[in-house]
C-alpha cells in the first residue's frame, strides 16, 4: 500500500493526498476486520431469532389441507373466546406487573439503602426463588392459597373470617402466583440501577429545601425510572407469554394466550394455528414496546439520554 | 433362539422364550406411551411379557400425544415403532394418515369392541369419567349422577369439571340433561352447551390435567367434581374420604398405532398382537385401573372376582356407561372445543 | 430585592462538637465561630475530619454531642431541608434529569416562588455564574468548570445565610480551578454570605479565605489568617502542612536559643526551656556573601548539595554542621546570581531575628 501511494506522490500528488489512499484503504481493512469479528454474532442472531421467528410466521400461513390461507389469523376474529383470552392475558399482565412493582420497589428501595453487606445477603434471598422450579412454586401457593390451605386455615381459626376467601383457581392466585415468580425480574434491574443514584444528589435535594418525601419524589424516583422502566418491560412481557402458574392457579379459568396457543397446537391438526397465535403476540407486544419507549422517550428529555 | 425361529411366529418363541439370548439391535422396538403409574403398569402387564416371549427389546419413551406422532411422521424422522393415543386422537390421526395399516391376521382383534377395531388402530385399554364427591362433605349422601352434580340447589359445594377435555366434559353434560345413556352419542352438542352453560356459573375450577384433578378433590378445593376412575381409585387407595362408582360414567378408550415409516413395523405388529391379546391384557388390571379393551381378558380367570367389579371395563360396568365415540370426535373436535371454551371463558 | 449585594450574613458558633464513628473518634470537642460574612477554610489533610464538620453543619450526618447555632438559634436537631445553607458539593451533585434552569430553580420550586420570580432569580445567579442563556442546556452537556457554576448558582440562588463548599475544585484542572477560586472569591465579597469551605489544597485556602482553619486527626490546630498562619504556624503540623518548611531542633536555656553551640537571636520571646524546632521558610533563609550584611543576621555554616535553577528563582539544597538538610529559595536577581555558589563549596546561610518561629518538638 505504502509503495503505491509513494509512487503516487512521485506522480506529482499535492502534499495534502500523501497517502491518502493507503489511509483509507487501511480504515476500510479495519471495518472489514470488525465485520469478521461481529459475525459469529451476527450469524447466531440470525440463526437463533431471525429464522425461527420467519419459520413461525411461514408456518401461520398454511391451514389444515396445507394451503396458503388466513384461516388461522381469521379463526383470531371469528372466535369471541380469542379476543377474550387476549384481553385476559393483558389484564393479568397488567395486574402482576403493577403488583411487581407494588411489592419490588419499596424492597429494592430498601436493598439499595441497605450496607453493602447486608444487601448482599438480602439479594441472595431475592435470587433464592429463581433456583426453584416455578412447578414447585406454584403448587407452593397452590397449598398456601386455596380454600383449606395455610392462609384460610390461619384466618378462621383467628376468627378472621367466616368463610374461605377465593385467593386459588381464580385471577387472584394467578396473580399472586406470577408476581412471586416476577419479582426478581423487576427488582434486580431496580436494585441495579437504584445504586448508582448519587447519594450526595439526595442530599443535595434536602440541603436545597426538598423534605425527604419531595426528595424522594423530585429526584430519587425519576432517577430510578430506567431500572424501574427496563423492570416492567421485562416483567410484563413475560408475563405475556406465562404458561405454567396461570395453568395451575387459574382454575382454568383464568386462561392465558400460552395455554391457548398449546390448545390450538393439538386442537388443530396443523402448526399454523398455534403459529398465527405466536406471531398474533409478537406484533402486539412489539407494538406495545414501541409505544412504551416512545412515550418515555418524549416525556423524558434528560433521564434516558444522560445515563 | 435365533432370529429365524422368531419369524415363524409367537407361539414358537413363546415356547422358546425360556432360552431368549439378548437381542440384537434389530430386534428392539421403541413403545411410547403416557408414562407415569400407567406405563409402569403396561410395562409389567404388556412390555415385559412381550419383551420375553418374543425375545427382543423394548425400549419405551414417553408420548404428549398426536402432536408428537404428527411431528415424527411429517419430520421424516419416526423414533417410535408403536405408540398409545386417546381413541379420538387415533381417528383423526387415521384420517390424516399417520399410521401404518395393521395386520388383523397377525393381531387378533376377537373380544375387542368393533368400534376400537381400524383398520390403522386398535383399542388397548379404558379410561373412564366418573363423578366423585368427598364423604366429608356430604356423607353417603352425595350427588350420584350428572343430573345431582348439576343440582346445585340440592347439593351446594365447590364443583370442577374439566375444561381440557371438552369432549368428555360435553358427553357428561348431555347426560346431566336427562339423554338416556344409549342416547347420547351422536352428541347433541348444542344441547350439551346449553347444559354445561347452566352448571358454568358454579364451576370453581376447570382442570387442565388428571393431577390437577386429583389435587383439588385430595386438598378439598372443590367438594365434587369430574375425574378419571384410575385418580379415583388412588385417592381412594391413599385414604381420601371419597366416594365414585361408574354409574353415568364416560368411558374413553386408548388405542396404540404403529407411526408411519416406523422401522420395525413387521416385529411392532407382533408386540401389538401380544399387548391386546386377552392373556396380557388381563394383566393390566392387576396394576392398574384402567380397565383392558379385550373383553376376553375377564374370561381367562387371571382377575380376581372381587377385582372384575372395580374394573371399568367388566361387561357389568360397561352396561352403566357411554363409550365415547372416537368418529364422532374426530368429525366434531375443533368446531365442539371451540365453542365450549368460548362458552367456559365467558 | 433579589440576591442582594449584602444579604444580613449570620454567623455561626460551633461548640463542643463530638462526633464517632463506633469506637474511632472522628471530631473531638470542637468548637469554631465563624464570624458574619466571613470565608473561612476548613484545611486538612484526608481524614481529618473536615468533611465530616461540614456534614454536620448540613445536617447529613448527626453528631453525638455538641452545638451548632447559626445567628444565636441552635440547629443542631434541624432536619437539612430546614436550615436554609446552600452547599456546593465536591461532585457538583446536579440533579442528571434536569437541565440547567431546573436545577438551579429547585431551591425557588421548594420553596414556593412564583414562576415569575423564579425566572427572574435564575436569570439572575447564573448570570452571576457567567451561564446565561444556557438555561436549557442538559447537564451533560456541560464542561466541568460549566457544571461547578451551575452548582455554585443552585446553592445562592435561594440567598442562603450560609454556603458550604465541600472541595468544589477538586475536580477541575489547575488553570481552571485557579481562575475559579478567584471567581468564587469575587462572587463572596460581592454577596457577603457566611461561607465555609473544606479544602486539602493550603494554596487553595490561602488564596481565598479570610481565615483558614487547619485540622489535624478531628482537632483544629490553629485558627489564623492566611498571613500570620503562614508567617507564625504554631504547632510543627501547621507549619509542615502550609508552605515549606525547613525544620531545625534547637535548645532553650534561660530564655536564649541555641542551634548546637551558636546562640541565636530572635525577636519573639523565647520559651524559657527545652527542646523546640525552629520553623524556617526557604525564602526566609539567605546566602550571606558580604560581611557587613551578616550583623543583623543569624549565621549557619554549610555546604551546598545541589543547586537547581528554575528560571524566577533557584533553590539550593544545603547540609548543616549536624548533618541536617535545608533547603533555601530565592530568586534570580542578577547580583544573587553573580554569586551562586557550586555544589561542595562552603557557605553561610543567615536568618533574620524577625524570621525565627519556634514550635513545640512533638
Amino acid at each position: 500500500m505504502s509503495i503505491g501511494s509513494v509512487s503516487l506522490d512521485r506522480a506529482g500528488r499535492p502534499d495534502a493526498v500523501l497517502n491518502a489512499d493507503a489511509l483509507r484503504a487501511d480504515a476500510r481493512r479495519q471495518a472489514l476486520g470488525l465485520l469478521a469479528l461481529l459475525s459469529p454474532g451476527l450469524f447466531l442472531v440470525f440463526a437463533v431469532i431471525i429464522v425461527p421467528i420467519g419459520w413461525l410466521f411461514w408456518l401461520s400461513l398454511f391451514d389444515q389441507t396445507g394451503q396458503l390461507s388466513l384461516a388461522n389469523y381469521a379463526r383470531f376474529f371469528e372466535q369471541a373466546s380469542y379476543i377474550r383470552t387476549f384481553a385476559t392475558t393483558f389484564k393479568v399482565a397488567f395486574a402482576v406487573t403493577g403488583a411487581s412493582v407494588l411489592f419490588g420497589y419499596p424492597l429494592a428501595y430498601m436493598l439499595s439503602q441497605l450496607p453493602r453487606r447486608a444487601a448482599s445477603i438480602c439479594l441472595i434471598f431475592v435470587i433464592l426463588p429463581f433456583w426453584t422450579s416455578v412447578l414447585v412454586r406454584t403448587y407452593a401457593w397452590l397449598v398456601i392459597l386455596q380454600r383449606r390451605g395455610l392462609v384460610n386455615s390461619w384466618l378462621i381459626d383467628l376468627g378472621v373470617i367466616g368463610q374461605p376467601l377465593p385467593l386459588a383457581n381464580n385471577f387472584a392466585g394467578v396473580v399472586i402466583g406470577m408476581t412471586h415468580i416476577m419479582l426478581p425480574f423487576l427488582v434486580l434491574p431496580l436494585y441495579a440501577s437504584m445504586k448508582t443514584i448519587d447519594v450526595d444528589c439526595l442530599r443535595a435535594g434536602m440541603n436545597l429545601g426538598a423534605s425527604p418525601a419531595a426528595t424522594f419524589r423530585q429526584i430519587f424516583f425519576p432517577l430510578s425510572q430506567p431500572g424501574l422502566a427496563s423492570g416492567v418491560v421485562i416483567v410484563f412481557v413475560l408475563c405475556l407469554g406465562f404458561f405454567v402458574t396461570p395453568a395451575l392457579m387459574g382454575g382454568g379459568k383464568v386462561i392465558m394466550w400460552a395455554m391457548r396457543i398449546e390448545q390450538a397446537t393439538s386442537l388443530y391438526s396443523n402448526w399454523g394455528a398455534g403459529a398465527a397465535l405466536g406471531v398474533v403476540l409478537l406484533a402486539v407486544t412489539l407494538a406495545l414496546l414501541g409505544l412504551f419507549q416512545w412515550l418515555l422517550g418524549a416525556r423524558a428529555t434528560g433521564v434516558w439520554s444522560s445515563r | 433362539m435365533t432370529k429365524g425361529f422368531c419369524i415363524h411366529g409367537p407361539a414358537i418363541a413363546g415356547l422358546l422364550a425360556s432360552v431368549a439370548v439378548p437381542a440384537s439391535a434389530a430386534d428392539t422396538i421403541t413403545v411410547a406411551s403416557w408414562g407415569g403409574t400407567y406405563q409402569e403398569a403396561q410395562t409389567k402387564a404388556f412390555f415385559d411379557p412381550t419383551a420375553k416371549e418374543l425375545g427382543i427389546t423394548i425400549k419405551q419413551d414417553t408420548t404428549n400425544g398426536l402432536d408428537d406422532v404428527r411431528l415424527q411422521v411429517t419430520g421424516n424422522a419416526v423414533k417410535w415403532d408403536i405408540t398409545e393415543l386417546g381413541a379420538d386422537e387415533c381417528a383423526r390421526g387415521s384420517k390424516e394418515g399417520l399410521f401404518e395399516k395393521l395386520d388383523y391376521n397377525v393381531i387378533d382383534k376377537s373380544g375387542i369392541n368393533p368400534k376400537l377395531v381400524h383398520d390403522d388402530w386398535v383399542g388397548i385399554s379404558y379410561t373412564s369419567v366418573v363423578l366423585i364427591y368427598r364423604t366429608d362433605v356430604f356423607g353417603d349422601k352425595g350427588p350420584k349422577s350428572w343430573a345431582d352434580f348439576w343440582d346445585v340447589e340440592k347439593f351446594p359445594g365447590r364443583r370442577a369439571l374439566s375444561g381440557s377435555q371438552a369432549t368428555e366434559t360435553l358427553s357428561v353434560a348431555a347426560l346431566a340433561k336427562g339423554t338416556p345413556i344409549d342416547k347420547v352419542y351422536p352428541v347433541d352438542i348444542d344441547g350439551a352447551l346449553q347444559s354445561v352453560d347452566k352448571v358454568r356459573g358454579h364451576i370453581d375450577a376447570w382442570w387442565t390435567s388428571g393431577a390437577q384433578a386429583m389435587q383439588l378433590v385430595k386438598d378439598g378445593e372443590v367438594d365434587m367434581a369430574s375425574i378419571w376412575n384410575g385418580r379415583a381409585g388412588t385417592l381412594r387407595k391413599e385414604g381420601a374420604p371419597v366416594s365414585f362408582s361408574f354409574d353415568q360414567g364416560v368411558l374413553t378408550a386408548d388405542c396404540m398405532v404403529i407411526p408411519k415409516g416406523s422401522k420395525n413395523k413387521d416385529l411392532a405388529m407382533k408386540a401389538l398382537a401380544k399387548f391386546v391379546s386377552p392373556d396380557l391384557q388381563a394383566n393390566l388390571p392387576l396394576y392398574v385401573d384402567n380397565g383392558p379393551a379385550n373383553e376376553k381378558a375377564f374370561e381367562t380367570g387371571k382377575i380376581p372376582q372381587e377385582r372384575i367389579k372395580d374394573i371399568n371395563s367388566a361387561p357389568e360396568n360397561v352396561k352403566k356407561q357411554v363409550l365415547q365415540d372416537p368418529e364422532f370426535w374426530r368429525d366434531n373436535l375443533v368446531e365442539a372445543t371451540e365453542k365450549f371454551n368460548n362458552l367456559i371463558q365467558q | 430585592m433579589l440576591l442582594s449585594l449584602a444579604p444580613s450574613a449570620l454567623p455561626i458558633g460551633i461548640h463542643g462538637i463530638e462526633k464517632r464513628f463506633g469506637a474511632v473518634s472522628i471530631l473531638s470537642d470542637l468548637s469554631l465561630d465563624v464570624a458574619a460574612g466571613e470565608f473561612l477554610t476548613l484545611l486538612g489533610p484526608s481524614g481529618s475530619g473536615k468533611t465530616t464538620l461540614l456534614m454536620i453543619l448540613a445536617g447529613f450526618v448527626r453528631a453525638n454531642a455538641g452545638s451548632v447555632k447559626v445567628g444565636g438559634e441552635e440547629i443542631i436537631t434541624m432536619p437539612p431541608h430546614k436550615r436554609n445553607i446552600g452547599m456546593v458539593f465536591q461532585n457538583y451533585a446536579l440533579f442528571p434529569h434536569m437541565n440547567v434552569f431546573h436545577n438551579v430553580a429547585f431551591p425557588l420550586k421548594q420553596r414556593r416562588v412564583s414562576a415569575a420570580d423564579t425566572r427572574e432569580r435564575v436569570a439572575k445567579a447564573l448570570d452571576l455564574v457567567r451561564l446565561q442563556g444556557l438555561g436549557e442546556r442538559r447537564v451533560d452537556q456541560l464542561s466541568g468548570g460549566q457544571r461547578q457554576r451551575v452548582a455554585l448558582a443552585r446553592a445562592i440562588v435561594f440567598e442562603p445565610r450560609i454556603v458550604l463548599m465541600d472541595e468544589p475544585l477538586s475536580a477541575l484542572d489547575k488553570g481552571l480551578r485557579e481562575h475559579m477560586q478567584i471567581e468564587l472569591r469575587t462572587l463572596h465579597r460581592r454577596l457577603g454570605m457566611t461561607t465555609v469551605y473544606v479544602t486539602h489544597d493550603q494554596r487553595e485556602a490561602i488564596t481565598m479565605s479570610d481565615r483558614i482553619a487547619v485540622m489535624n486527626a478531628g482537632r483544629i490546630e490553629q485558627i489564623d489568617q492566611p498571613e500570620a498562619l503562614y508567617a507564625r504556624p504554631k504547632t510543627k503540623f501547621v507549619a509542615g502542612f502550609i508552605g515549606e518548611s525547613n525544620f531545625i531542633p534547637v535548645e532553650c536555656r534561660n530564655g536564649s536559643v541555641w542551634y548546637e553551640d551558636r546562640k541565636l537571636r530572635m525577636n519573639d520571646p523565647a520559651p524559657s526551656a527545652g527542646r523546640h524546632l525552629m520553623v524556617v521558610r526557604p525564602e526566609t533563609l539567605r546566602l550571606v556573601t558580604d560581611a557587613e550584611q551578616a550583623g543583623a543576621l543569624n549565621m549557619l555554616p554549610a555546604i551546598v548539595g545541589d543547586v537547581i535553577y528554575q528560571g524566577d528563582s533557584f533553590i539550593c539544597y544545603a547540609t548543616l554542621q549536624d548533618g541536617r538538610q535545608v533547603t533555601l529559595r530565592d530568586y534570580c536577581r542578577s547580583d544573587v546570581l553573580a554569586k551562586l555558589p557550586a555544589p561542595g563549596e562552603p557557605i553561610t546561610l543567615g536568618i533574620d531575628a524577625q524570621d525565627i518561629v519556634l514550635v513545640a518538638d512533638q
